[in-house]
């Protein structure tokens, strides 16, 4: 065994009035007589020790000092001694060392109770502990409460209160509680001990409900499994389901890079020539105002010097680009009808810069777009040799340009007119281009050279050859998106030298959707004595010409598929574009 | 935020220890007067505070430099106000006439006021002294000095004759509390805070005899 020497085990006072100390033992000796053990106390301002006044009426190993030989603030010692031995000692002041005794009279009454009767309020008082003179104010107590179900082993509590009496609120009737208090002073850590248990029982004054329902707890796992899965099915259901809007409001979607004006598509499936258009182009786009304006602009400078300008030929334009920049006016024109042939007319930037490469694929494009401006630019030549080869007055050019740089419609028939009064000047012009000396003829570019040169493409000149010499048989024509100005038609028909002559000169009326007009288209084919037969067959072009169905702008044209090959009319298949009323009057 | 701000504002009601600003008078009376209830209940608590703050200062004090010094040994010093004779037992604080005792408070009140000056100050010298402890040094300065006032105006009060002379307790351990010796200055610390806890004790146990006799004649 451990040798266990003889200690003060705590002191203690439960009103402030009286103190008590008490001691163990030990197994230090084999104590018969308990009195061997001595305490002795000092106060502070003493000078000897003196001994226990009372052993009995706290118990056994205890020491009584009762209100006589208590002063509340004045520092004491005691210490554990026997003979000349000292085990222990404490120092402390009685208001240090206060324990109130437990409450008593504890007892409960019913408040209320629910409306299902399941729950009920109860009301707990009890009376202060009877050493503890609370009504002189002497000591201030403060009392903790704690509960609990009868079967339960955790008690609850309920925080320190000064009050003797505390309700307690939505107990379970069906159940058993158990009550228990202790106080301690107010100013103090340490609580006295616990008063007797206080049961309480709701059967007894026949409110239990025995038969009541258990009430439910809260599913709270089943709240929250099924909360889980809802918002994963829900998820799972945005993300597949084929609701674009839904979609994008809970999954917006991660923008990917894209140029602006240009199909993704288009770069993965599209022609070469197309993308190059596309891309040249797409912010050089005009819109139709645009161009109108231009148009207008242009005129007037073109007016102003007519004659100063070394009237190059078209191709010798396009193909030194110092003119294409020095001559502004063609240049615009081609800026304008390329740009407008080529990019994307919902782009709504506007640049009025041309550039070279727009220059170069516009061309190309305005073969295979038609655009109200196209036949202008495409024609061009011709009024230009009118131009140049007649002895037109400058009147007349400037009808002439007028007419061709301006609104389509209605110029065409001062132009038309014009043209109809100056056979000569056709029959000059047929004989010049015969000659080929300067021809200005339109060809497909097919390529643009870095330098910015335009590349025709091939056979250019000898489109020119065959056209005179070989006749209008080469497949050149027939190449695709090829257009043939009505010179070259000319020249096709004219040394095929078909016999036919079917003046067809039908006199139609001005028709606002031709690009040109009826007079000068028959005029011009009464004048070639351009027949039917031959040309349209195997030379004409298969998919070159046709009448326009449908202007789909940024798509280009739907032609018309019926007014394609027809080998015995005579197509007679200008540049620019023909109506499809006076192509059906042409054609069977 | 507002999550935050309402707890803040629940923390701040729910620690303070009643120790809250009342209005004193009705507002738009000239002549208002409180009761001597009111001004009874108002030192009840603030002497409560003090006592409340005092006992957590040298229990903290105790942990952070008194722990094997063996100063507990050694605290049966006695306090500077031991000289003023004041009611050591419920008899004695029975017997006692409630003027007398007015007095007495009032005299280890202004007893205390020097010394409590000196201990905030002094006791921010200490190394590295918790926060906590600076906080409540001054605070309790400056809830003793409001106490006082409120104590002066209770003995206006209830005195009904002549002036006694002024009880009052000069403080002179303030040397002690500037001592070189480390171990000498915690411990003249630790006396000082012992007495004041001490002492506070012994104010609110007055008070509250006192108001029970007076205002609730003994039926507390």
């Amino acid at each position: 065994d451990l040798l266990q020497w003889p200690q003060i085990s705590k002191c203690r006072s439960p009103e402030m009035e009286t103190f008590s100390c008490f001691w163990t033992a030990g197994n230090l000796y084999n104590l018969t007589v308990p009195r061997i053990l001595q305490l002795l106390y000092k106060k502070s301002n003493e000078e000897d020790w003196k001994e226990c006044p009372d052993y009995i009426t706290s118990g056994q190993n205890s020491c009584y000092f009762n209100a006589s030989y208590t002063s509340v603030w004045t520092p004491y010692c005691v210490q554990l001694a026997s003979k000349n031995e000292v085990y222990d000692k404490k120092c402390f002041s009685v208001d240090e060392i206060v324990l109130p005794d437990p409450p008593i009279h504890l007892n409960w009454t019913l408040l209320n109770t629910s409306q299902t009767g399941i729950h009920g309020d109860i009301q707990v008082r009890w009376d202060p502990p009877p050493t503890a003179d609370v009504r002189k104010g002497w000591i201030t107590l403060e009392y903790e409460l704690q509960y609990k179900e009868v079967n339960e082993t955790k008690w609850k509590e309920l925080k320190p209160r000064l009050s003797t009496m505390v309700p307690l609120y939505s107990l379970k009737t069906a159940r058993d509680y158990e009550i228990r208090i202790r106080s301690r002073q107010r100013t103090s850590e340490k609580f006295g001990e616990f008063s007797e248990i206080l049961y309480v029982s709701f059967s007894q004054i026949g409110i239990g409900c025995d038969h009541c329902t258990e009430e439910v707890e809260f599913p709270w796992f089943l709240v929250v499994v099924f909360g889980v899965c809802g918002l994963a099915v829900t998820v799972i259901s945005i993300m597949l389901s084929k609701q674009p809007r839904l979609k994008m409001l809970i999954f917006p979607p991660v923008p990917v890079p894209k140029i602006k004006g240009i199909d993704p598509d288009l770069l993965k499936k599209g022609k070469l020539d197309e993308v190059n258009s596309i891309l040249a182009c797409h912010d050089n786009y005009k819109t139709q105002l645009y161009i109108d304006d231009l148009w207008v602009e242009f005129i007037e400078l073109d007016i102003e010097d007519p004659h100063e300008k070394n009237r190059a030929s078209d191709t010798d334009r396009l193909l030194s680009e110092d003119h294409l920049k020095s001559h502004s006016s063609l240049g615009a024109k081609d800026d304008d009808s390329g740009r407008a042939s080529c990019c994307e007319p919902d782009i709504p930037e506007t640049d009025f810069s041309a550039s070279d490469t727009c220059d170069a694929t516009s061309d190309s494009d305005q073969f295979k777009k038609a655009t109200e401006k196209e036949e202008d630019l495409l024609c061009l030549d011709r009024q230009d040799n009118d131009e140049s080869l007649s002895s037109l007055a400058n009147i007349d050019l400037q009808h002439q340009h007028r007419s061709t740089q301006s609104e389509n419609s209605h110029l065409w028939a001062p132009f038309g007119e014009s043209i109809e009064s100056p056979h000569p000047s056709v029959r000059t012009q047929i004989s010049n281009q015969n000659s080929l000396a300067s021809t200005d003829f339109y060809a497909q570019v097919s390529d643009i050279t870095p330098a910015g040169r335009v590349v025709l493409s091939p056979g250019q000149k000898s489109k020119l050859g065959r056209a005179q010499r070989e006749g209008c048989t080469e497949q050149n024509f027939a190449m695709d998106n090829t257009y043939f100005c009505e010179a070259d038609v000319k020249k096709c028909i004219a040394v095929t030298s078909h016999e036919e002559n079917e003046p067809r000169v039908q006199e139609q009326g001005y028709n606002e959707d031709g690009y040109f007009t009826t007079e000068s288209l028959t005029t011009t084919v009464a004048n070639l004595g351009a027949s039917t037969a031959a040309p349209p067959s195997s030379e004409m072009p298969v998919a070159d010409y046709t009448s326009i169905h449908i202007v789909q702008s940024p798509q280009g044209l739907v032609l018309n598929a019926t007014a394609l090959p027809v080998p015995d009319k005579e197509f007679n298949v200008s540049c620019g574009y023909v109506s499809t009323d006076q192509l059906n009057k042409i054609m069977p | 935020g507002l999550l935050l701000a309402a707890l803040l504002v629940s923390h701040m009601l729910l620690t303070k220890e009643g120790v809250t600003s009342m209005p004193i008078c009705p507002s738009g009376s000239v002549n208002c007067q409180l009761s001597l209830e009111e001004l009874f209940d108002r030192a009840v608590k603030l002497s409560h505070y003090i006592h409340y703050l005092s006992s957590e200062m040298f229990n903290e004090f105790d942990e952070r430099y008194a722990q094997g010094r063996g100063f507990i040994a050694k605290a049966v010093n006695s306090c500077h106000t031991a000289s003023l004779t004041t009611p050591e037992d419920k008899e004695q604080a029975q017997q006692i006439h409630h003027e007398d005792l007015l007095n007495l408070i009032l005299g280890v009140l202004r007893s205390w006021n020097d010394p409590l000056v000196h201990l905030a100050s002094e006791v921010q010298r200490i190394k590295e002294a918790p926060e906590t402890i600076l906080w409540k040094a001054v605070e309790i300065e400056e809830q003793n000095k409001r106490l006082l006032e409120g104590m002066e105006k209770i003995v206006g009060r209830v005195h009904s004759g002549e002036v006694e002379n002024e009880i009052y307790t000069p403080w002179d351990g303030l040397p002690s509390l500037q001592l070189a010796d480390e171990d000498s200055r915690l411990f003249a610390f630790y006396n000082l805070l012992h007495c004041l806890r001490r002492d506070s004790h012994k104010i609110d146990n007055y008070l509250k005899v006192l108001k029970c006799r007076l205002i609730h004649d003994n039926n507390c």
